[in-house]
């Protein structure tokens, strides 16, 4: 895969760098400030792009602008977002035009390089990943009657995962759990919560968010 | 006016005066106080009493301050020096301070005038009786002695308010002495807080990395050796990595909330409406034109929006809240507001505690009206320089 990276601390840089490269992808372009973010993306035309929110020369949210802008204007391009801390606004803004190839992850997660690059790989090819403090806080936000409580504790797990971006082989295979008995398991998460049954990938992460941001 | 309530209101004039003689009486016992204190001190042995029965007559004063403005309704300010440190510097304020000499002005007058006026009321009692018996009670005229009582009390309260006021002057006197308090507060505010941190960071993050350090260096000694040994020592040394990184996340937000400097107060508190549960409705006048306010202040805002919103969603059963963010010259509003249940207890929960200092501690107010049936409203007015 080519991608492009925008990270200003360099020793992370270098070390999400190595990490790829040792993955066996190509790292094409690398920004250290927010505003080289989006030529850079123009210019190499990546397979995705890995992007830091806190970048010079603000360090505020100029990686997550440029992601938004690099939506717009290379409406396929995945991105995955990295952040020191995770909040369910940049969540939403990120997911705004749709699940599709959008990866939203807090940095610690990298350490767990296969979950990382699966992630990544995930976005790449259109999926999502969530990080899962991020669902977790959808999940906790309390309403009253809500129809989350009539959900078991498996069915909030596997909803959890869903709304991570995962598919089914891998649910089943971190709840240690069949595909089948999966399977089951999200229809009746769709009948609980009145959701239309959809097929799997980023149209039912969609559907899942959606309703949970609502 | 019935006859009934005529007489209740004469009765609270009177006791008013009552009252108020009884502090006739204890103004004549003060001007003794005051003269030993004065002969004590004169002779040196004593000069500690003397701004002892000083501080004793400021208690007196701010005991009618309070009465007078109980029965009128709109408070007496006061002006004091503070009476603290070592002795010569308690004399020295004591002697010095003007309103040591009001409050002797209001002792001897009070002493004359309160005695006198509680004396008229009580020979009064009996023409009203007779009179408004009579033509009110009887007649059904409106009374015309039993006014007479207010009259008197009225007349006591705006001498006492004359005589106890600080002239304009002295209120920036007070004023210095409050920031002064309310800066070593701060001060104080400061401290806890720094040290609850280091204390955080120490437990916390700090221990964490110290285990996962240990963890490495067994998985070193262990590799050659128990590679599956090892293994498990490097996943347990990621854990506590992960562990150290989201107590430190934790710390950070305490101190100031990243959101806050990504996307300024307004943003900041968007992102906390839209993460609520509620449906939150977010007004902001002015707050995003012009400079941003200090982080301190900014912090301090989002906080109390943050605990406000925790509150409504957890406690209140309301559905829907407002916030408004409001920017006045000098001032930052911060209002929110639950259409929940209401009854909101500040003693039940320690976090609108924290709140309170965080704002005390920037020299602002906070205000909460939670009457039960709701709506629970609490205002928050911050001075900044904008």
């Amino acid at each position: 895969m080519r991608l492009v990276i925008a990270e200003d601390n360099a020793l992370l840089r270098e070390g999400l760098v190595l990490l790829l490269q040792s993955a066996g992808h190509d790292v094409a372009g690398v920004a250290s400030t927010g505003p080289e973010i989006l030529p850079q993306l123009l210019e190499h035309r990546p397979d995705a792009a890995v992007l830091d929110v806190r970048m010079p020369p603000g360090f505020r949210d100029e990686g997550l602008r440029a992601a938004l802008a690099a939506r717009e204007s290379l409406p396929d391009l995945p991105v995955l977002v990295l952040s020191q801390y995770v909040e369910e606004t940049y969540a939403a803004e990120l997911l705004g035009g749709g699940a599709r190839g959008v990866g939203y992850l807090l940095k610690d997660r990298v350490g767990r390089v296969d979950e990382f690059l699966d992630a990544l790989e995930r976005v790449a090819s259109g999926g999502t990943a969530l990080d899962p403090e991020v669902v977790t806080e959808l999940l906790s936000r309390r309403r009253q009657g809500s129809p989350l409580d009539s959900l078991t504790a498996r069915e909030r797990e596997v909803l959890q995962l869903m709304a991570e971006g995962h598919d089914n082989a891998t649910i089943a295979k971190s709840l240690v759990i069949t595909e089948r008995s999966v399977h089951k398991h999200i229809g009746n998460v769709f009948t609980k919560l009145d959701l239309p049954p959809t097929e799997g990938g980023h149209r039912r992460v969609r559907a899942v968010l959606a309703y949970l941001n609502g | 006016m019935t006859m009934d309530a005529a007489i209740r209101r004469a009765w609270l004039a009177t006791r008013h005066l009552l009252i108020g003689a009884a502090v006739s009486l204890a103004c004549y016992l003060m001007l003794g106080l005051l003269l030993l204190g004065l002969v004590a001190t004169l002779l040196i042995v004593g000069a500690g009493i003397l701004p002892e029965t000083v501080q004793t007559v400021r208690r007196f004063a701010s005991f009618e301050r309070r009465r007078v403005g109980a029965r009128t309704g709109e408070g007496v300010p006061q002006a004091y020096l503070p009476l603290t440190g070592p002795v010569a510097e308690r004399l020295r304020h004591a002697t010095t301070d003007p309103a040591t000499y009001r409050d002797l002005r209001w002792v001897l007058a009070q002493l004359v005038y309160g005695l006198v006026l509680c004396y008229l009321s009580l020979i009064l009692w009996l023409p009203a009786i007779i009179v408004d018996g009579i033509w009110c009670g009887v007649l059904g005229r409106r009374p015309v002695v039993l006014p007479v009582f207010d009259v008197l009390a009225d007349l006591s309260c705006s001498w006492s308010r004359g005589l106890l006021q600080p002239p304009p002057g002295a209120d920036l006197a007070q004023r210095v002495e409050q920031l002064t308090e309310t800066r070593a507060g701060a001060v104080a505010a400061h401290g806890a807080e720094l040290r609850r941190i280091e204390r955080d960071l120490h437990d916390g993050a700090q221990a964490r990395l110290v285990s996962l350090s240990m963890r490495i260096g067994l998985a070193k000694r262990a590799y050659d050796r128990d590679p599956e040994a090892a293994r498990k020592l490097l996943d347990d040394a990621q854990d506590q990595a992960e562990q150290a990184l989201a107590e430190l996340r934790h710390v950070v937000r305490g101190i100031h909330p990243p959101v806050l400097t990504d996307r300024g107060l307004d943003g900041a508190v968007r992102a906390l409406a839209a993460s609520s549960g509620l449906s939150v409705e977010v007004a902001a006048d002015g707050v995003t034109d012009g400079p941003r306010a200090p982080a301190a202040v900014e912090a301090a805002a989002y906080f109390v929006v943050a605990e406000a919103l925790t509150n409504a969603a957890k406690h209140s059963g309301a559905t829907r809240a407002e916030v408004a963010l409001t920017r006045t010259p000098g001032m930052l509003r911060v209002l929110v507001r639950d259409h929940g249940c209401g009854g909101a207890d500040e003693s039940a929960g320690s976090g609108l505690i924290g709140v309170r200092r965080r704002v005390a501690a920037l020299d602002g107010t906070v205000s909460l009206t939670s009457p039960a049936g709701g709506p629970t409203e609490i205002e928050v007015e911050l001075p900044c320089a904008w």
